[in-house]
């Protein structure tokens, strides 16, 4: 099965260059069941990497840009009247996919964000009554600008935790953008072409399931989530003030989970430390409050997260 | 000096009527022989013969070095062709000996219609009065003056009084001093009234003079202010006046006595002073003094700032961590640390550290850590 992995990643840097981090994450989440929030400048190849993930995985992928006039049905879907025959018929939003890039999602108002987050949670749209399963796999990649800029709405943090990981996509090296000048320049990208379908992509997701994890592990996981509420009590009094409240139990589920997917992705058949090491900020970075002390002098939640992780002792 | 001038015994010296074309005329004289200087009441008496005709006079003593005059009275009868006119001088002879007073007589003839017309004019039509002139040759009066007696300097019935505000004061200090003279006779006027010379300074100024000229005689108030400074105490020497009363012949002395003001002399050491005034030239050098100042402390502040920057970068970047790993004493210690970072570079170390740890594999700790030193570089 790690062939068909492998085979995946190759099919997907025909179209994107670079870019490791969000591949995986968005690998993790699509083997997970999962969300994710994706934050980063514009530009970054969001869009061309869910375009090329549907391809290989031959799934429909949609593309909803979020702004301040959007409504829920907008994306959810409404009932329309037929004046002919005096009828009402549904039409599906944009929700039934796939996959769903949600482009700046913290430009839409809240009960826009609350109808897909909702959406996300329960994998069914009810309209007018009738209620629709999704199909899955059903992942959402929602995209957001840093909070600081003017216009946005603020994602609540219990929506936030609705969202598996949290990736921060930064630039390109160098070198890796040369690549993609002179790919965009002499339009060389290849056509990506479906090397997985949707049967073995739920066969991969029955797979990750299997993967061992020791007991140790699984208390060392929800170690590492209860310090995230009580620093004190793990020995972080100096940064005990940082905090205003920790990761919740999705938190735990989604750590776990996503460790698994990790060492799926390795190639191995076990978790091992490194696996939840490589995948702890970005399940917890978007989960952890930081106090209005800690944020004055300039902290971010990684730096919580570090500390934690160098705290607690692996097993 | 009781007596004045208007009651001495009025003497005439032609008291008979003499003929000048159209009218008749005469002079008297109240002393024909005075002292020099006493005042002489000259009156001229005119009187109009020819009735037919408008007769106007225009008279006058002739100026002379030798007197001095002032006309004090005119009495006029303004009757129809009948004028008459009496003209009243006061002349104080100013030379001993033989001295006349000269006179200056124009008839003006005119008729009833010339007077008449020089007023029928509007204010924009104003006439000439026109006349016939004729000037009238009249004799001088002779006057026989006496001469007063030696170094006299005033001439008349006056009085002295003198007034000193302070007899003290700091040296070169103005002392004021004014002495006043009051009296009729002749304007006792003098150029000066202390000599020059002395251990002090005088200031004077043009005397205020009040002088008013009667048929009695003129009387006088002559102020002289003047203000004394010297650099140590001086002695004022008495004034003398001499002056001589021509109603009493008799010779008098107006006196100011000595003064003596004591001046405090100055202080050599007070005088100058200690300090250079106004300052000498210096070039200013004290705006690149605070300039500087101003630079180091900005400079001083900016490299603190930078500093703290690079201290607070430098911390939280490479060397904290590098310590940490120098410091892990056990493969699950860096494991730990490593895994913390959340960076891409450590990967093939943790992959080394957990075959370590995990399978059994022995690689030294000493050699992932130099490794995982040089990524961070």
């Amino acid at each position: 099965m790690n062939q068909k992995i492998d085979l995946l990643k190759k099919e997907l840097a025909k179209a994107v260059i670079g870019q490791d981090a969000m591949i995986e994450g968005l690998l993790i989440g699509l083997l997970c069941d999962g969300h994710i929030l994706v934050e980063g400048v514009p530009g970054l190849a969001k869009t061309t990497t869910i375009n090329a993930l549907s391809q290989a995985l031959g799934l429909d992928s949609k593309r909803i840009q979020f702004t301040p006039d959007l409504l829920p049905s907008d994306i959810i879907g409404a009932q329309i009247y037929n004046p002919q025959d005096h009828s009402f018929s549904i039409k599906k939003g944009p929700l039934f996919t796939h996959l769903l890039l949600a482009d700046e999602i913290n430009r839409a108002p809240a009960k826009v964000q609350s109808a897909l987050l909702e959406v996300m949670q329960e994998r069914q749209v009810t309209i007018a009554e009738e209620t629709f399963k999704l199909e899955n796999p059903f992942l959402v990649m929602a995209t957001q600008n840093p909070i600081e800029q003017e216009g946005v709405y603020a994602l609540p943090e219990a929506q936030l935790d609705r969202f598996m990981m949290k990736l921060v996509v930064k630039h390109n090296t160098e070198e890796e953008e040369l690549e993609i000048m002179r790919h965009v320049a002499n339009k060389s990208f290849t056509e990506v072409k479906p090397v997985i379908d949707i049967q073995e992509l739920h066969t991969l997701q029955e797979e990750v399931t299997k993967v061992h994890i020791d007991v140790e592990l699984e208390k060392y996981i929800v170690q590492l989530i209860s310090a995230t509420r009580d620093l004190e009590k793990f020995g972080m009094e100096d940064v005990k003030h940082c905090l205003m409240f920790g990761a919740s139990p999705r938190a735990s589920i989604d750590l776990y989970k996503a460790a698994k997917a990790k060492a799926f992705l390795e190639g191995k058949t076990f978790v091992s430390p490194s696996d939840i090491g490589y995948v702890i900020h970005n399940v917890l970075r978007h989960r952890i409050v930081l106090s209005y002390e800690a944020r004055a002098k300039g902290m971010r939640s990684d730096e919580i997260i570090t500390k934690i992780v160098e705290t607690l002792a692996i097993p | 000096m009781k007596r004045s001038l208007g009651k001495v015994l009025f003497l005439c010296f032609h008291i008979f009527w003499l003929q000048a074309g159209d009218f008749d005329y005469n002079i008297q004289v109240n002393k024909p022989q005075p002292y020099m200087k006493e005042g002489t009441l000259v009156t001229i008496n005119l009187k109009q013969t020819n009735h037919d005709i408008v007769l106007l006079f225009d008279f006058d003593l002739l100026k002379s070095a030798n007197y001095t005059f002032q006309r004090v009275d005119i009495q006029e009868v303004d009757a129809y062709h009948a004028a008459e006119i009496s003209y009243t001088y006061l002349v104080y002879p100013l030379k001993v000996g033989k001295l006349d007073v000269g006179f200056s007589l124009t008839q003006k003839a005119t008729t009833d219609e010339s007077v008449a017309y020089s007023f029928s004019g509007d204010r924009d039509n104003v006439k000439g009065l026109v006349t016939t002139n004729t000037h009238i040759d009249l004799s001088p009066l002779a006057l026989d003056v006496k001469p007063i007696p030696l170094e006299t300097k005033l001439v008349g019935d006056f009085s002295l009084d003198y007034q000193v505000k302070k007899h003290e004061g700091e040296a070169f200090e103005p002392l004021p001093m004014q002495i006043r003279i009051k009296g009729k006779g002749y304007p006792p006027i003098l150029e000066t009234l202390y000599p020059k010379e002395g251990n002090f300074t005088q200031f004077t100024e043009t005397p205020f003079v009040q002088s008013i000229s009667t048929t009695q005689g003129t009387v006088n108030t002559v102020t002289y202010a003047m203000a004394l400074s010297a650099e140590k105490i001086f002695t004022l020497p008495p004034l003398v006046i001499k002056a001589f009363n021509p109603l009493t012949e008799k010779s008098y002395e107006l006196l100011v006595p000595k003064q003596t003001f004591n001046v405090h002399p100055a202080d050599s050491s007070k005088l100058l002073d200690k300090v250079d005034n106004p300052a000498p030239f210096l070039l200013d050098w004290s705006w690149l003094e605070t300039f500087l100042a101003y630079l180091v402390v900005f400079v001083a502040g900016y490299l603190s700032a930078l500093s703290w920057k690079w201290q607070k970068k430098t911390k939280r970047a490479a060397e904290p961590l590098k310590e940490k790993i120098q410091s892990a004493s056990t493969h699950k210690q860096l494991l730990q640390i490593l895994l913390s970072q959340d960076k891409k570079y450590f990967t093939r170390s943790i992959q080394k550290l957990e075959s370590t740890l995990y399978a059994n594999e022995n690689i030294p700790l000493k050699q992932i850590k130099k490794e995982a030193l040089e990524n961070i570089q």
